[in-house]
């Protein structure tokens, strides 16, 4: 199989500067937003003078006084690719677009040589106004690899290890931790790091070092997921007088809402994503994007859903047009569903959800993430969304009887300084007032981000006098508060 | 018992006491099985919740009934949560389950109780008002089985919608907090108070000494279904 790939480096960055055209300051940063932003690219040049990706606008604009700010427009971006991808039609059917910025075309069957494609593909982006680089190898990473070396560079079959050992490590998509951490060992380039033996490795740097091994070598075993062509479903209203009260808006939404059910329902499509726009008399105009976490046709509960993010918002001026899109559209129309009685409903899930996130903000709905060992897991949150699995029968039949076992729970305190009397290094009074520990249990030695910053404490259970059971630490000397068990 | 009458008198006389033994014995037994049926009849009730703690659920007349809320109680360390989390593996088994949380909550360990942690949403809520909005807005969507959330110190208007709701959707609304205020005591069906009672540690002393478990006294203070008044001993246990 041989692919291609056009890839576009800095492609947001591409976009700002290509809507600016005005503008030919060589200095210049792309924000993610004006107010309290963050800079999330920048020109060669704006890098040389200081400016890393992360920093708040305000240290960007201090470090290279002299650039331009330019804002990130979503939008924008997501349909200059659109377009690039439709131009891309024209040399393969087959288009895995990978990122804004990154698509690999399946070439097999197409006549010519892998020179002839890339001509192709050149002429065919020849009107989008953004500097492609075209590679050509066997797989997607080879083929990113060989557009990064050079524009038009075709990587032949077992030429891939060769071809990829130069490029940095960079080049693997991980986190910049990541990277610094290899460089302190000293792995610089793909070549170093696949000359390191697999297993080890992958021990070392967890599951993920696998896939970055592999591609050091050459190897990438991604599947190549074809794009499905957009499909634009979408219904307005608009010069059909004003709304000013909020029957009025539901009325009008209601009747959105219809139509696009129609449309769905016709195509035996479900949405995803939708989009509402709402334009006002003064001009103000209302973007809403409800994100369906199991995709649907269901009026009602596109209704119910779109419904319950409006319920949140004020209007200035009466509102003179509405406009509902759905996309990120996905077959087979309605799901039947096998609810019982006593299962919960989705639709009700998703309205509080959505209810939820209007009243307290995006973050308000999260679930837990545990990871880590048994002494010190660590955790993280991620936005809830109910299980795909509970859409398709009785969730009983799905979880895991509960165990029987009740450990204790630990409930985290605020973590604070604490006075502590020690008696041949383990804690004897803790607290002011002093409380005598009655038990104790440790040390345990937790070693945290051991490649940075060196992190490392003692952690001790303590029963004190008064019954009550604490876990407190010890770092740096100072001895602090983690939490009760209760 | 009636007494033979006619030829053998003194053989009925010999009888009774057999008779009578066994009548107290029958007595007994009887109930000793109503009581038995009685508390079988309890434990299957459909409309209460268990505890996941026998002794406890016994104290609670059969567990605490759903469409009601009910206070854990008590100290900082005093076991409440390990109780709670066992009502969470059970409220996560049969479907979602809400966690309104003001910063305490240690998900690992209730992913050790058994709770299923992609059925349970957590919200971060810092302030009051937030906390009894965010159960305001689970219970009237009536897809959460059991809210999880710090018993705050809010108007009683507030928690009178809380209780009108949670009637309503058949939930069972759990509020954890060092104690009640009258507002939250008084709407709520259940109160329980908590505290550990007997720390068990592995036997080993020194550096490789662990927290084995702990048994917790639960004293039911307020309990609408039975009399209130009642103690239970549980224990929990590391795995």
């Amino acid at each position: 199989m041989m692919l291609l790939c056009a890839h576009v480096p800095s492609y947001r960055l591409q976009v700002a500067l290509r809507e600016r055209a005005g503008v030919c300051n060589p200095s210049s940063i792309l924000a993610d937003q004006l107010q309290r932003g963050h800079a999330i690219d920048a020109t060669f040049q704006a890098k040389r003078e200081g400016v890393h990706i992360g920093m708040t606008l305000v240290q960007a604009q201090a470090a290279a006084p002299n650039a331009t700010v330019l804002v990130h427009d979503a939008e924008r971006c997501a349909q200059g690719w659109e377009d690039a991808l439709d131009a891309l039609d024209r040399v393969s059917p087959l288009i895995d677009s990978a990122s804004e910025g990154t698509a690999y075309l399946d070439m097999r069957g197409i006549a010519g040589a892998a020179h002839d494609w890339i001509a192709s593909a050149k002429e065919a982006l020849g009107e989008i106004d953004l500097s492609f680089r075209i590679g050509a190898a066997e797989n997607k990473f080879v083929a990113r690899a060989a557009a990064l070396v050079a524009d038009g560079t075709v990587c032949e079959a077992g030429e891939e290890r060769r071809l990829v050992a130069p490029l940095r490590v960079a080049v693997l998509d991980i986190e910049p931790e990541m990277i610094a951490r290899l460089e302190l060992l000293g792995i610089t380039t793909l070549g170093e790091l696949a000359a390191l033996p697999h297993g080890p490795f992958v021990r070392r740097f967890g599951r993920h070092a696998q896939r970055w091994h592999h591609n050091a070598q050459g190897i990438d075993r991604t599947p190549f997921l074809p794009r499905a062509h957009q499909l634009q479903i979408a219904a307005d209203l608009y010069g059909e007088g004003t709304v000013e009260h909020e029957e009025q808006v539901y009325f009008a939404l209601r009747m959105l809402v219809e139509r696009v059910h129609a449309d769905l329902d016709r195509l035996g499509k479900r949405a995803a994503l939708m989009h509402l726009q709402l334009e006002c008399e003064n001009g103000e105009e209302r973007k809403l994007a409800v994100r369906i976490a199991q995709p649907t046709a269901d009026r009602t509960m596109l209704f119910d859903l779109i419904r319950a993010n409006v319920e949140g918002l004020t209007f200035e001026a009466p509102i003179t047009g509405l406009r509902l899109r759905a996309s990120e559209l996905e077959s087979g129309g309605t799901p039947a569903t096998l609810f019982s009685g006593s299962d919960p409903d989705p639709r009700a899930v998703e309205v509080a959800l959505a209810r939820l996130e209007s009243a307290l903000g995006e973050a308000a709905t999260q679930a837990h993430l545990t990871a880590g060992n048994r002494l010190e897991s660590t955790f993280s949150y991620e936005r809830f969304t109910p299980a795909p699995h509970c859409a398709l029968g009785s969730v009983r039949e799905e979880v895991p009887a509960a165990p029987v076992i009740a450990p204790p729970q630990l409930r985290l305190l605020e973590v604070r300084e604490i006075d502590v009397v020690t008696v041949q290094d383990a804690p004897s009074f803790v607290g002011s007032p002093p409380q005598t520990v009655i038990r104790c249990a440790g040390p345990w030695r937790i070693d945290e981000s051991w490649f940075e910053r060196r992190i490392v404490r003692d952690e001790y259970d303590v029963l004190l006098e008064d019954g009550s059971l604490y876990r407190i630490f010890r770092q740096g000397g100072r001895w602090y508060i983690r939490g009760a068990y209760d | 018992m009636p007494a033979s009458s006619g030829s053998a008198p003194a053989a009925a006389v010999a009888l009774s006491p057999h008779r009578e033994a066994f009548a107290q014995l029958k007595a007994g037994l009887d109930s000793r099985h109503q009581a038995t049926l009685a508390a079988r009849f309890a434990h299957s009730d459909p409309t209460l919740v268990s505890t996941g703690f026998e002794a406890l659920d016994s104290a609670l007349g059969g567990g605490l009934a759903r469409g009601t809320i009910a206070v854990f109680e008590g100290d900082v360390s005093s076991g409440r949560t390990s109780v709670a989390a066992r009502l969470l593996a059970a409220g996560t088994r049969g479907g979602f389950a809400a966690a309104i949380d003001d910063g305490t909550l240690y998900p690992p360990g209730f992913a050790a109780a058994g709770v299923s942690l992609e059925r349970l949403l957590v919200m971060p809520v810092s302030d009051p008002l937030g906390a009894v909005r965010a159960a305001d807005i689970l219970l009237r969507s009536r897809a959460f089985a059991m809210t999880l959330m710090p018993a705050v110190v809010v108007k009683s208007t507030l928690w009178a919608r809380l209780a009108s709701l949670t009637h309503h959707a058949g939930a069972l609304l759990l509020a954890l907090g060092e104690q009640a205020g009258n507002e939250l005591g008084y709407f709520a069906s259940a109160r329980v108070r908590f505290r550990i009672a007997n720390v068990q540690w592995t036997d080993t002393f020194g550096p490789f000494s662990q927290l084995a478990g702990y048994e917790i006294h639960a004293q039911v203070i307020k309990n609408k279904r039975a009399a209130p008044g009642t103690d239970a001993d549980i224990s929990v246990h590391a795995a």
